[in-house]
């Protein structure tokens, strides 16, 4: 089977995990990649784990769901226990350090558990508002799954008529996709 | 004039939805009648965004017998109309499709399947064949391409049209929920570019002329006063159905030659099912691939040379085996062996279809 990079993000509602998602895929489409982004979707307006399933690879690919993913992230409490069933031996599994959960809550079955402070950061040096884009760049850094520069494309098409009005904004965005890099460079 | 919906060719990434929508508009589709349900709203979302745009129209029902019945209403008229619908909506929209199969009206419905049975989830399923392609009181004389990615999606929905209105059978898209939602890249393109000659719309009633002096009758009727009349009607549905089939079935096949087991599915679930025999043929196991594009009618030949071959079908479907029944029924005779692997109202992976045939070939 051809390589393909199975990323599984969960979150609350408004954590922006199914932007994430979006942006990172139209950026490996953007390269010329095969990408399948679903987001889980039920009943629930509201209250449920948001969940999203991207898969990027350079050939046609199978089913849009998938069984283990390669990097699983959770941002929430319930999303940890939620994504459980996902990590495999092979995963990396990210989770924000914010989370209060004992560590036998967490998935022993991953390859490597990165606890990473994405909400502290994103609260206190950044913009809350960025939250999710640090996120990108913990998960760009993590897979290598499309190049920074063609993250920053791909932001740049979703929000460039903000930044239009506020060029600052760019700023704010880049910095937090760097500083989710760094994040996950130093945990590792 | 609005310009066309499409110039040219176009690589996008959408999600199957989208995919829908610009693909009725590059068919032609003149009219949507439509009552929301989930997963397919999103076609009447980005329908009637688009729409206007483009002189087409849209109109919402009160519910789904009602989508359904106005777009026979539509057809009647000369227009290219379709629906789309899934589960609970899908049932309902059976009455009047069953009036479409005893009329031989050209109408397209696409159906974004959902778990069921009743209102289930609005996720996703494979549960939706059986009343797809055999649903409503008659004989199911109804033609159904089962699409596996957003590309099939898009060619098959301008392709139904076609078909449609050239055999006047009703025409169905089956997708899925994963389809419906899943966002993935395709080319979508202007039909005429690629050489496809859409199939002109007319009108079956109100045409000019007096009837039965300038042209014969119009005599549209789903009420037969006795049961003679009644069984020469359906005797001619089916003996039409019957000579279109080999014209209209398709299928996907690879590996069969040397196989000593063929996997075979339809739909989404096809794609986990290729990737899982090409990862097994490079393994070195003996196992063929198998895929009907349409569910009805199927390719029967080529579907009978491949039980022949393998002797042996492993059948996936997310499902309880209504693709099976589907297979028993054009298969009968043929000793070939049927092995399931059903999950009914759930996704299947690669890796579950990997494992499947390792446990049976050992």
């Amino acid at each position: 089977m051809a390589k393909v990079s199975r990323i599984l993000l969960a979150g609350e509602g408004g954590q922006g995990v199914q932007s994430v998602a979006e942006i990172l895929a139209e950026a490996a489409y953007e390269e010329g990649r095969e990408a399948v982004y679903i987001p889980n979707f039920g009943v629930e307006q509201r209250g449920g784990v948001s969940i999203a399933f991207l898969q990027i690879s350079d050939e046609p690919i199978g089913s849009p769901k998938f069984n283990t993913g390669d990097i699983v992230v959770a941002l929430s409490g319930r999303a940890v226990s939620r994504v459980r069933q996902y990590v495999g031996p092979e995963t990396v599994f990210v989770y924000d350090s914010s989370i209060e959960v004992e560590r036998e809550e967490l998935p022993s079955q991953a390859k490597r558990i990165l606890a990473i402070p994405a909400v502290e950061i994103a609260k206190k040096e950044l913009h809350p508002r960025v939250f999710n884009v640090l996120i990108m760049g913990a998960v760009i850094r993590a897979t290598g799954v499309v190049s920074e520069e063609e993250a920053k494309k791909a932001i740049e098409k979703r929000l460039g008529y903000k930044f239009a009005q506020d060029p600052k904004l760019r700023e704010l965005n880049y910095r937090a996709l760097e500083r989710g890099m760094e994040l996950v460079a130093q945990a590792g | 004039m609005p310009g066309k919906p499409i110039e040219g060719e176009k690589r996008v990434f959408m999600t199957g939805n989208e995919v829908v929508a610009w693909a009725a508009l590059a068919a032609g589709a003149e009219i949507m009648y439509g009552y929301p349900i989930t997963p397919q709203n999103e076609i009447m979302h980005y329908w009637t965004r688009l729409a206007p745009k483009f002189g087409r129209e849209f109109l919402q029902t009160e519910d789904e017998l009602s989508a359904g019945f106005t777009t026979i209403g539509g057809v009647l008229a000369g227009k290219k109309a379709f629906t789309a619908t899934a589960g609970p909506g899908n049932t309902l929209m059976q009455e009047p499709m069953s009036m479409a199969e005893a009329m031989r009206l050209p109408t397209v419905v696409v159906i974004q399947q959902r778990g069921g049975p009743s209102t289930g989830t609005v996720i996703y399923s494979q549960q939706e064949v059986t009343m797809t392609t055999l649903g409503g009181n008659g004989e199911g004389m109804r033609i159904v391409y089962s699409t596996a990615t957003h590309q099939e999606l898009f060619d098959y929905t301008i392709k139904a049209f076609n078909t449609a209105w050239k055999y006047r059978f009703p025409t169905f898209i089956l997708g899925d929920g994963y389809q419906a939602k899943a966002r993935e890249p395709l080319t979508i393109y202007d039909p005429e570019l690629r050489g496809i000659t859409m199939v002109p719309a007319e009108p079956l009633v109100g045409k000019p002329g007096v009837p039965g002096v300038d042209r014969p009758p119009v005599h549209l009727r789903n009420t037969y006063n006795v049961e003679e009349e009644l069984y020469e009607l359906v005797g001619s549905l089916v003996r039409d159905f019957e000579r279109i089939a080999p014209e209209v079935a398709e299928y996907e096949a690879f590996g069969l030659d040397d196989a000593v087991l063929a996997v075979v599915s339809h739909g989404v679930v096809s794609r986990a099912c290729k990737a899982a025999v090409k990862e097994l043929r490079e393994a070195g196991y003996k196992v063929g691939y198998f895929r009907p594009v349409t569910l009805r009618p199927l390719a029967v030949p080529a579907l009978q040379e491949a039980a022949q071959k393998a002797g042996r079908f492993l059948v996936v479907e997310s499902a309880q085996g209504q693709l099976a029944r589907l297979l028993k029924d054009a298969l009968y005779g043929s000793t070939a062996e049927m092995l399931p692997l059903y999950k009914p109202g759930m996704g299947i992976t690669a890796e579950d279809v990997v494992a499947r045939v390792k446990e049976i070939l050992g």
